[in-house]
């Protein structure tokens, strides 16, 4: 290779072109949330296949929903959603304390969720084995959990940098993100919620 | 090189110094990776046992459970070792964290290629070595089945064994080949092409590749553990009830590949919508970075579902769930349905990228604009939608409900209308134009001409009739092979020659291209071409045997498949030896008016100096006056014209 003028070149890369108004993580995030959205949409068609086209009664005989805790969950979740909220527009008003406690309770909320859950599972009276049934039922409420798992794991790392003095009024694009994930969990919840336990 | 040394230098400054005895053990790299996986294996085991004991599920010690959980912690033990998780993980607990690190950019020594690098052209280099390794690999495996195939009867291999070999060949060909190479090409050259300094999200770029050799490993020694042979498409029940722990390799490695093509895909579209340079509209983008930003909203939308499937079946088999078990009422054809919801929209993505390289190739090769350059944009969006409503179309004779099936013939029909559009564009495009015919030229003919021959006989398996006659025949494989090898692999191949000298800064033996490109074509149709007959005559795939009359034929194609076989050695040749010894490249040998060729072969580590202005269309060969981009004083083109 001829040694033309490549000892010009930076050290550094050029600032890229800002092409679109649209935040770069941001739009990672939504595009993340629709393969999500799709890989529920997977489980659901089973449902459909399940319930619909093979007209299983819904629970079929001898079982039952526990309705009644799945609506207190749910009560649960919507409400650590408006907490996510408040955290966010805490720090955007430079109030710290606000962010602290915002995000730590909807922390707590979500792990009050997961184990009303998991315990749930323990004494629901029929496991993934009882029928066709069985197996969406817990296929769709485990990947729902799952994702509640890994929006809780986003959530204590977002706490451990609101403690240990990160994010603020000019820098919070971590909490707003981790925020979008968190709601759409929560929506998530209010579909397999409704399509599960309520029709 | 001795310049790009001292950027390296330059680039350490100031960085802490590399680690000592055994702190060595600490730094990512491999010396990390064996403890590091070892570590998550005992923690994998250790949750399975504890969560087993505290259930009372009996057996505490299930060998297929602990093994189904060890494919996932494993890997992630080897990409936490490899350094895959360093930065997050420093995010996560709130440490000091150096978001412009650049010490991961460029390759000073092929020692750099094994390593977490987050420069997009290293990154590149990776896939495309990395798929080539495991092209190579499956093309060996059917080698071996066209041995068996030779003459009826049983040779070398029992039908289990061959069963297997169809499996992993497929497998490895479309997970592990075709789909991740065209990510390799498309993440060396889109932010060139964009004139951007890198992807949008370099680490997770990293990641993206380092999931791929654990998919292919996984997928290769599912011939080990008792072996996966329930074809590529793992139909339940069949692969979920009653097949071995191989299967459960299948459905994970799917899973990892599946979760690498996502990240690309994810990060491909992230780099296209905000990282352009000025000037740079959507209705200027080159036809491949289209193509690619299509294929990646398909690969974002659709790959879910195989990752659904995937994990519907794997349940099925290790929990024995009743997903698609009849007797507890699951739903046995739901399988199907969401797996080619997934697979229609794959085979586009297996496709669509292909389709701008040969739109880039025949557009410099003809000099001349590509012809309708928005009607073929467009089109790159009409089958993205409509790839989304032909899936039946693999389950005309599955017993699925008999109402489906016309929708689903027309849709499909209906899609070769873009197919189509596409072709006479490239046809409009090299009429009159002043042809080059160099290797990748002859690559991208070779795709145009196979691939219209691929669609036609898609056409016949579309139409109901002829479908429930040659479906799961030799016709179909025919079918595939056409549209696969003759179109993606030859768009594959004409990138690689394409881009060869911008990515190693030399250029390849024309005349080993040339005389790659011929065995391959001849090979190729000799091999596939009679297939088609076979099919119609009735002979079914996925067989280890068959009937005495068909034994001419298959001699004759077992034949052609060795010489095609061997033409691969031509390009492995030429390719080592090329970048070992080839002649230095200039920036630009094919006068094309892409961003990539704009600057030095390889480029260097940032990309650009500064971000060049687009002016003008990607193609305007022969246009007086026209240009595609200028850089700030045009020093950079200036350089090149003396280098030429
Ligand atoms: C004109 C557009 C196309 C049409 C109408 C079409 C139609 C079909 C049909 C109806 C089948 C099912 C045959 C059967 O199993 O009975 C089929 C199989 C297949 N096609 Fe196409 N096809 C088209 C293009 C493509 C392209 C572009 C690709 C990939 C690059 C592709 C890859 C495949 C594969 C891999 C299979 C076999 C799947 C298996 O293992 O069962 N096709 N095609
Ligand atoms: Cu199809």
């Amino acid at each position: 290779m001829s040694a033309h003028a490549e000892t010009q070149h930076a050290a550094h890369p050029p600032v890229a072109h800002q092409s679109s108004r649209v935040d770069a993580r941001t739009l990672g995030m939504f595009l993340f949330i629709a393969s999500e959205v799709m890989l529920f949409g997977s489980f659901f068609t089973a449902y459909f296949f399940i319930r619909v086209v093979n007209h299983q009664p819904w629970p079929p005989h001898p079982f039952h929903l526990p309705v009644f805790v799945a609506f207190v969950n749910t009560a649960i979740l919507v409400t650590s959603s408006f907490t996510m909220h408040w955290s966010l527009q805490s720090i955007k008003r430079g109030n710290r304390v606000g962010l602290q406690a915002g995000l730590t309770l909807t922390l707590l909320m979500g792990l009050t969720f997961l184990l009303t859950q998991l315990l749930e599972y323990a004494r629901i009276g029929f496991t993934p084995h009882d029928q066709a049934f069985g197996t969406i039922f817990f296929s769709l409420t485990g990947l729902h959990g799952a994702h509640v798992l890994v929006g809780l794991t986003i959530l204590a790392a977002m706490t451990t940098r609101a403690y240990r003095g990160h994010f603020s009024p000019e820098a919070h694009n971590g909490v707003e993100i981790g925020g979008i994930y968190w709601h759409f969990v929560d929506v998530m919840w209010i579909i397999v919620f409704t399509t599960v336990y309520v029709l | 090189m001795t310049t790009a040394t001292t950027a390296h230098d330059e680039l350490h400054a100031g960085a802490a110094p590399p680690p000592h005895g055994w702190r060595r053990l600490l730094a990512p790299g491999w010396l990390r990776v064996p403890w590091m996986s070892a570590l998550f294996f005992g923690i994998g085991l250790g949750i399975t046992l504890l969560v087993r004991w505290a259930e009372g599920w009996h057996p505490i010690w299930d060998g297929q459970v602990i093994t189904t959980i060890e494919l996932v912690a494993v890997p992630f033990g080897f990409l936490a070792g490899i350094g895959g998780f360093d930065y997050w993980t420093r995010y996560a607990i709130g440490s000091p964290t150096q978001p412009e690190d650049h010490s991961g950019h460029g390759a000073y020594s092929w020692r750099d290629y094994f390593r977490i690098n987050t420069d997009h052209k290293v990154i590149g280099v990776q896939y495309v070595v990395t798929t080539i390794f495991f092209f190579v690999a499956a093309g060996l495996l059917a080698m071996i089945m066209r041995a068996e195939l030779a003459r009826p009867g049983m040779q070398f291999v029992g039908n289990q064994v061959f069963n297997e070999l169809f499996s992993v060949h497929a497998a490895l060909m479309i997970f592990l080949f075709i789909i991740p190479a065209f990510a390799g090409l498309g993440n060396y050259v889109i932010p060139l092409m964009i004139g951007a300094p890198d992807m949008a999200f370099p680490r997770l770029n990293a990641l993206s590749f380092w999931l791929l050799p654990v998919a292919g490993l996984l997928m290769l020694s599912s011939f080990f553990v008792p072996g996966f042979g329930c074809g590529w498409t793992g139909y339940a029940p069949l692969c979920s009830t009653h097949q071995e722990l191989g299967a459960v390799f299948f459905n994970m490695g799917v899973q990892w590949a599946g979760a690498s093509s996502i990240m690309t895909a994810l990060n491909f579209l992230v780099t296209i919508i905000t990282m352009r340079a000025p000037g740079m509209t959507f209705w200027r983008l080159p036809l491949l970075v289209w193509a690619n930003f299509t294929t990646s909203l398909l690969v974002v939308i659709a790959t879910p579902f195989i990752a659904g499937s995937q994990f519907m079946t794997m349940f099925d088999h290790i929990m024995h769930t009743n997903f698609f078990n009849y007797e507890a009422h699951g739903y046995v054809l739901g399988y199907q349905h969401i797996f080619w919801f997934y697979s229609h929209p794959a085979v586009y993505i297996m496709m669509l990228p292909g389709f701008g390289i040969a739109s880039e190739v025949i557009s410099t090769f003809a000099r001349k604009p590509i012809f309708g350059y928005r009607l073929m944009a467009l089109s790159l969006m009409a089958i993205l939608v409509l790839g989304f409503s032909v899936w039946a179309h693999h389950m005309f004779v599955s017993g699925m409900a008999p109402w489906l099936r016309v929708p689903m013939m027309v849709t499909s029909v209906v899609i070769a209308v873009p197919t189509g559009i596409k072709v006479f564009s490239w046809l409009a495009t090299l009429w009159e134009g002043k042809l080059n015919f160099s290797t990748p030229m002859l690559f991208a003919l070779g795709f145009v001409s196979m691939f219209v021959i691929g669609g036609l006989s898609g056409i016949y398996l579309a139409a109901v009739p002829i479908d429930i006659h040659v479906s799961d025949t030799y016709f179909v494989v025919a079918h595939i092979h056409y549209v696969l090898f003759g179109g993606s692999l030859f768009t594959i191949f004409a990138g690689i020659y394409y881009w060869f000298p911008k990515m190693t800064g030399r250029m390849y033996d024309e005349r080993l291209g040339k005389l790659h490109f011929w065995l391959t074509f001849i090979g190729f149709n000799a091999t596939f071409f009679p297939m088609h007959y076979l099919g119609i005559q009735g002979m079914p795939r996925r067989v280890s045997d068959y009937a005495p009359r068909f034994a001419d034929l298959n001699f004759f194609i077992s034949i052609a498949s060795f010489f095609l076989g061997a033409s691969t050695l031509v390009f492995l040749y030429n390719m080592i030896v090329s970048w070992a010894r080839g002649a230095p490249a200039p920036a630009n040998p094919w006068r094309a008016h892409t961003l990539e060729w704009q600057v030095s072969s390889p480029p260097p580590v940032f990309n650009f100096d500064e971000i060049p202005q687009v002016v003008g269309g990607p193609y305007e060969y022969g246009v007086p006056g026209a240009r595609h981009a200028v850089f700030n004083g045009d020093r950079v083109i200036e350089e090149e014209e003396v280098n030429v």
